[in-house]
Parts: structure tokens; sequence; C-alpha cells
């Protein structure tokens, strides 16, 4: 498959979770789940982020015995992450217990966030792995 | 390892954790999931107060010190670098401070533990002063049942962070003798 047909899936997949996220609000007249939208595109950040910060570190002179240990920084973003999954799945949950949306909102945000993330991250993977041959994922 | 040193017959390192990097990870991503779990879990409790409470009994400021105790806890718990408690206190080591800095982390990581466990048991005492001892009865209750799930949810993820980050990958060793 080459990567024209990927982004074109992928942007589908992306689209159709958008589309989820807004019918859970406008079938209801009540845009409370959009917030779910922003966790869920904020979550892959923190990995990026401390992907990129570590690859521009610079290991040359640096007595650093270790080089595959885990700094800090890179354990802080991946709790983050965690929170930040597990707080687009629980923000409409706790709307439906506190009754403020309905059901199908309730089901159609849930979703449609988690397409909306695994849309990112299965992006984000395609193009790392083509263009070095590294098997560790990073979500 | 000469083994007078060891106190117990049993040693800490039969029960050595196995060692992955991938484990590792999973326990890093877990305790953030099991932190969001206790973090909404009690922002559930303040919404159902504020909207669909039909007693008149609402969470206030005192049903939140057990989380601000835990949520601070566990930062200095885990912002402690651990390689400082281990030192021997009667060795001497020949750099100058070592001493009184293992001291100081030994002393900020029990004020941590204590914080964290101070939550726990604020949160407990608040669900019986709060609401046990008063007989409510269930949709009420929950608002001290939500607390008590959050801050056990943010003990349970501190002990996984920490649990995670003894875990030692592979390929490095630790030169911190």
């Amino acid at each position: 498959m080459n990567s024209l047909n990927k982004i074109i899936f992928l942007s589908a997949f992306l689209a159709s979770g958008f589309l989820l996220i807004l019918l859970s609000c406008a079938l209801y007249n009540n845009y409370k789940p959009l917030w779910v939208i922003l966790i869920f595109l904020i979550a892959p950040l923190p990995n990026i982020m401390a992907s990129s910060i570590e690859s521009s570190r610079d290991t040359f002179l640096t007595f650093n015995d270790n080089e595959n240990s885990v700094t800090p920084l890179q354990e802080f973003c991946k709790s983050s992450t965690g929170f930040l999954i597990v707080s687009g799945v629980a923000l409409p949950l706790m709307f439906y217990h506190c009754k403020l949306i309905e059901v199908g909102a309730l089901i159609m945000s849930i979703i449609g966030g988690l397409i909306v993330y695994i849309d990112i991250v299965v992006f984000i993977w395609f193009f790392s792995h083509e263009e070095e041959e590294n098997d560790e994922f990073n979500f | 390892m000469d083994h007078s040193n060891h106190l117990f017959r049993f040693n800490a390192s039969m029960l050595r954790l196995p060692k992955s990097a991938k484990l590792r990870a999973f326990g890093v991503y877990l305790s953030g999931a099991l932190f969001a779990i206790g973090f909404w879990s009690i922002i559930d409790s303040a919404v159902y107060s504020k909207s669909v409470n039909a007693s008149d009994v609402h969470v206030t400021f005192i049903d939140w010190i057990p989380f601000i105790c835990s949520t601070s806890g566990m930062l200095i718990v885990n912002s402690i670098e651990k390689s400082n408690l281990f030192q021997d206190s009667n060795t001497t080591n020949f750099m100058s401070g070592g001493n009184t800095n293992a001291w100081a982390a030994r002393v900020i990581l029990f004020l941590g533990f204590s914080l964290l466990a101070g939550g726990l048991a604020g949160s407990f005492m608040v669900f019986i002063i709060k609401y046990l001892l008063k007989h409510y009865t269930f949709p009420t209750l929950g608002m001290g049942v939500s607390n008590i799930v959050c801050n056990a949810c943010i003990m349970l993820s501190c002990i996984v962070l920490w649990l995670s980050q003894n875990i030692e990958d592979e390929y490095s060793y630790s030169l911190a003798l």
C-alpha cells in the first residue's frame, strides 16, 4: 500500500471520528462532548515532544553510560499520555453519570474519540516505520 | 556482596522484578491511567453534587483536602532521586555531603509517604464522619465512596509507578554502588 492510499484512508477515518463526536453533540443539542476532541488531540502530544527532545539531545561528549535507559522526562510524558487517554473516556462517562448527556451521546463520543486517537497513532507509526526500521511502537 | 549485611534471612534479591523495557513502559502508562481514574472520580462527585443532587449534602472544600494531600504526596514520592536513598550510612564515603543528602532524601520520602497515607485515611474519615454517621442512603453516600475510590486509585498509581521505576532494562546497569 503506497503512502497516498494510507493518507486517504487515515483521513477518512479521522473524519468519521470527528463526525461521530459532532453528531453526539448535534443530535442532542448539547455541546458538552466537544471537549473529548480536545483531549484526544492533546493525548499523542507528550510522546511526540519527548521523542523529539530526546533525539535532539547531543550525546557526543557526554559521559552517558546507559544510553538505553529511560529519562524522567520520557516517563512523565508516558504517564501523562495514560492520564489523557483515560480522561478522554472518563469525561463522557462523568457527564453521563451526572445526567448532563444522553446514552447515545456517551457511546458516540467515546467511540469517536478513540477513533481520532488511534488514527493519529497509526499515522505516526506508519510514517516513522517507513523512514527508519525501528520496531518499537511509540504511541 | 557480603552476606553479613542482610538483616533478614530472605533477602530482597530473591524476588527481583522481571527486567523488561516494555513492562516498565506499560507500568508507567498504567500509573497515569490509574491517576486519571482517581482524578475523574472526584471530579464526578463534585459535578454530581452540583447537578443532580437531591439531598442537601454538597461536596465542599473538605472533600478535596484528601485529594490534595494524596496528589502532593505522589509528586514528592516520585520526584525523589532513588539512588540517594540506598547509600549506606555506616560506610565512610569519601565524597563530602553524601550522607546528609541521603538523610534529606529519606526525610522527604517519609513526608511523601505519610501524605499519601494521610490522604487515604482522610478520605475514609470524611466518608465516615460526613456521610456514614448521619445515615444517608446510597445516592448521597456515593459522593463519599467516590472520594475513597479517588484516593485509593492515586495510592495504587503511586505504587505502580514506584514498582515500574525499579524495573531495569536488560542492557542498562546501574553504576551507583
